[in-house]
């Protein structure tokens, strides 16, 4: 499948758009649940990018810019996931994850350079600053915000102008069977997004909470057949357990204050 | 970052109250707080745009907008979506024209200690759960996926930046020590709803199986039927247990762990073995 100049350009769009929303403005619009969809639309086929995009959202569900620390990048990762998919033309599209994440480490890579290079407007800013130029100060604001911006456009249309010939190519030339292993390792794959948000949030007392949420989930989805919908209600049995997790600990610390200052009365 | 400032605004006298419109533009600006993200001083040149139409009303002296402003551009970093906290403090210390070293202080004090109940918020548990529930439509191909996740994300976004900036706008630098009091408490218990729901994930959206077969005569036994009827979900439990172990125990990174399962999944998945399905 060939993708004409309009959508490679478009795709930039969306790049463009989505370097930005990484940092700015709502923070959620870049991610691959939103994205893909809309690159798959430009590229012809609106319902696989929804899947490819859900599926790689999974995969970074645990990688979150936590602490400040910078994840494979999703919106690389996920315009490339959505390329590769329709590129490919595998029946078990999750075989495009694999391919796409090299890209997600581009992206992050690039993220970092720009966050080094872009460092000497700050000395600019200082001077702006003591002359109390406010205009002067959002221009600087604004202009970097679309350097990023056009970084990551151009990175996407290169990505789709190149990983759909990648994509063609590799796909004739690999068996039948290989595509499926890919396929089943995609799937595979958000459990090490599992893994990844465990290993930042989990600490002894977790595990039982983690292995309830587990059991919650099964039985519900086993016993009612709520699909999708499991996690609305395990999301408010969680909810409660956590309301009485906070009233529980802060009355406990209230307690022992008052104990304290007791102690000190000398009773 | 000047570090030699004046340590008093010229005009000391407490400017008007700010009113809701500046407030609320503010509250827009946040959202931009990113924008100039740079490794030198991270959000500093961000959080001076955020902030600028309020300084702008308070100090209608030239010379002490220019002091503020160089300030407000010392090194910056707190969790994107609570930076409104930072703001309604800072603004409200601006307003009432304290000291410099004051400001700077109270700012640095705001903006640490938001990071991890942030992070707690909105990495760990407003994601995994808006994300969860839309990726799961989605899988299905149901467009109300990417929409349920915007709009849940999204109402808890917009109403955190809201309320946290009128209500430490109006606390001023009590409100500080208001979250920060029982914040150990508050991300413990926003970490177990994240931990909660982590493990609902792994039992609703893993959904690999095994392929394998046990030749039995006439009736080969299939191991998932079997594993369905003792232990359901038990591949993806356990996959994502060999995950965690590996990444937390064996220094195993994120793309050594995927590298492992491309194999996995490959190997699985030569003719005559099929082990996943």
């Amino acid at each position: 499948m060939e993708f004409n100049i309009i959508q490679i350009l478009l795709v930039g769009v969306i790049g463009f758009l989505g370097g930005i929303d990484q940092f700015s403005f709502l923070e959620s619009l870049y991610r691959p649940i939103v994205m893909g969809p809309i690159v798959g639309a430009i590229l012809g086929n609106f319902d696989l990018g929804l899947k490819i995009g859900a599926s790689y959202e999974l995969l970074m569900i645990g990688s979150m810019p936590i602490g400040g620390a910078q994840p494979p990048n999703a919106v690389l990762g996920g315009i490339m996931a959505v390329v590769f998919a329709i590129a490919l033309n595998q029946p078990n599209f999750e075989s495009a994850l694999a391919l796409a994440v090299p890209f997600g480490l581009l992206g992050q890579q690039a993220v970092n350079i720009w966050f080094t290079v872009s460092a000497p407007a700050m000395a600019k800013a200082d001077s702006m600053a003591a002359k109390g130029d406010a205009k002067g100060i959002e221009r600087l604001n604004i202009m970097l915000m679309l350097g990023i911006g056009c970084l990551f456009g151009i990175l996407a249309m290169i990505g789709a102008g190149a990983g759909q010939a990648v994509g063609q190519t590799l796909s004739e030339a690999v068996p039948a069977w290989v595509w499926a292993g890919l396929g089943a390792a995609g799937g595979m794959m958000r459990f090490v997004g599992f893994a990844v948000l465990m290993k930042v949030m989990i600490s002894g007392e977790f595990w039982t909470i983690l292995i309830a949420g587990f059991a919650s989930a099964t039985l519900i989805d086993k016993a009612m057949g709520t699909g999708a919908y499991t996690l609305v209600i395990v999301a408010i049995l969680g909810g409660a357990l956590a309301y009485y997790d906070f009233q529980i600990n802060t009355k406990i610390k209230a307690n022992a204050g008052s104990a304290k200052e007791d102690y000190s009365d000398g009773i | 970052m000047a570090s030699n400032l004046a340590n008093n605004y010229k005009n000391t006298t407490p400017a008007q109250p700010l009113d809701r419109k500046t407030l609320n533009k503010m509250v827009w600006r946040s959202l931009f707080l990113q924008m100039s993200f740079n490794f030198e001083r991270m959000q500093a040149a961000g959080w001076l745009y955020g902030i600028l139409p309020g300084l702008e009303k308070i100090h209608t002296d030239k010379e002490d907008l220019a002091l503020s402003m160089q300030h407000n551009l010392d090194f910056f970093n707190t969790h994107p979506f609570l930076v409104t906290f930072v703001m309604g403090i800072v603004l409200s210390l601006e307003q009432q024209k304290a000291d410099v070293t004051t400001i700077r202080a109270v700012r640095v004090a705001a903006m640490g200690p938001l990071g991890g109940i942030g992070d707690a918020i909105f990495w760990l548990t407003l994601v995994p759960i808006a994300a969860g529930i839309g990726a799961n439509l989605s899988l299905e191909g149901n467009i109300l996926g990417p929409i349920l996740f915007l709009v849940l994300f999204n109402a808890v976004q917009f109403g955190v930046r809201y309320g946290l900036m009128y209500w430490s706008y109006d606390l001023g630098s009590k409100a500080i020590e208001a979250l920060t009091k029982n914040a150990k408490e508050f991300t413990h218990a926003a970490s177990l709803l994240g931990i909660f729901v982590v493990g609902a994930l792994i039992s609703n959206m893993g959904g690999t199986t095994i392929a394998l077969t046990i030749p039995n005569g006439d009736s080969p036994i299939v191991l998932q039927t079997v594993l369905d009827s003792i232990f359901p979900k038990l591949i993806p439990l356990g996959l994502t247990m060999l995950m965690y172990w590996l990444i937390a125990k064996k220094n195993f990174t994120v793309i050594k762990c995927i590298l492992l399962l491309l194999a996995l999944g490959i190997i699985g998945a030569i003719p005559f073995i099929g082990l996943f399905a």
